[in-house]
């Protein structure tokens, strides 16, 4: 407290100027490591909910074989048309396409990429997601163009009574 | 004024296996193999305590500590 030091404003005093921001943001070594070490334990929270899912999965629903449902009459269904429908649960929309005569297959249609509902596009005979392009092949699901990595869940359709029923989903095949 | 290195490289390494082992787990998830799915989970979480030991162990080594003493 004695006297006043060289510094303007001196330090006793000063209510205004006492915020010291040399060096606010520089990252020191400790700092950097710290840093890692958190985001390491953001990845550790992260993949909880994921382990959380797949225990589930693993104890009680693994039997997959969902009650039949009924999707469309054959007749309301022409050749090369496709229907949105739900299986299996109503969170889960999937598409139906008549490809043939006699031939039909479904998918789960949020797309792999981001989820995006993906459509049947008659004139291309592809399957297009709208958000970013993505292509799946309508034969197999399989992605052909895009973001997409992984295919389309396939719906297993069974055509009983003249009626299209979807029986259960295919596991992917690694 | 010696530096270190091995602590900055190797919590490096360990974020590196972090992203992954992130990006197969939730691949294998959608594939449906569950087991493998618990597998990487295990390995992420013990990712974080393995980083936080590194920390631990290396926090004090290198340049700032040599000049302060
Ligand atoms: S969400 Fe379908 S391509 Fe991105």
């Amino acid at each position: 407290m004695a006297g006043r030091n060289n510094n303007n404003p001196f330090d006793q005093d000063n209510y205004t100027h006492n915020i010291d921001r040399n060096n606010e943001r520089s990252l020191d070594r400790r700092g950097f490591m710290k840093t890692l070490v958190g985001a390491a334990g953001v990845f550790a929270v992260a993949s909880l909910p994921w382990g959380t899912l797949a225990a589930k999965e693993l104890m009680g629903l693994s039997d997959k074989e969902y009650p039949h449902k009924k999707i469309v009459d054959v007749k309301n269904l022409p050749v090369g048309e496709s229907l949105e429908f739900h299986f299996p649960s109503e969170h889960d929309s999937a598409v139906l396409i008549r490809l043939e005569e006699n031939k039909y297959v479904a998918y789960q249609n949020a797309c792999t990429h981001l989820r995006c509902p993906v459509y049947w596009v008659k004139e291309e005979r592809e399957m297009v997601c709208p958000c970013h392009h993505g292509k799946f092949d309508v034969q197999t699901g399989a992605p052909t163009a895009g973001p997409p990595r992984r295919p389309l869940p396939e719906v297993i359709v069974e055509v009983k009574d003249e009626a299209v029923y979807a029986v259960r989903v295919k596991r992917y095949e690694a | 004024m010696k530096r270190s290195y091995v602590g900055v490289i190797s919590l490096c390494l360990v974020l590196f296996l972090d992203i992954v082992f992130m990006q197969l787990l939730i691949h294998q998830y959608f594939f449906e193999n569950y087991l493998v799915t618990l597998i990487f989970m295990a390995g992420n979480i013990l990712l974080f305590p393995i980083a936080f030991l590194i920390y631990k162990k290396e926090k004090d080594k290198g340049a700032e500590s040599h000049a302060k003493k």
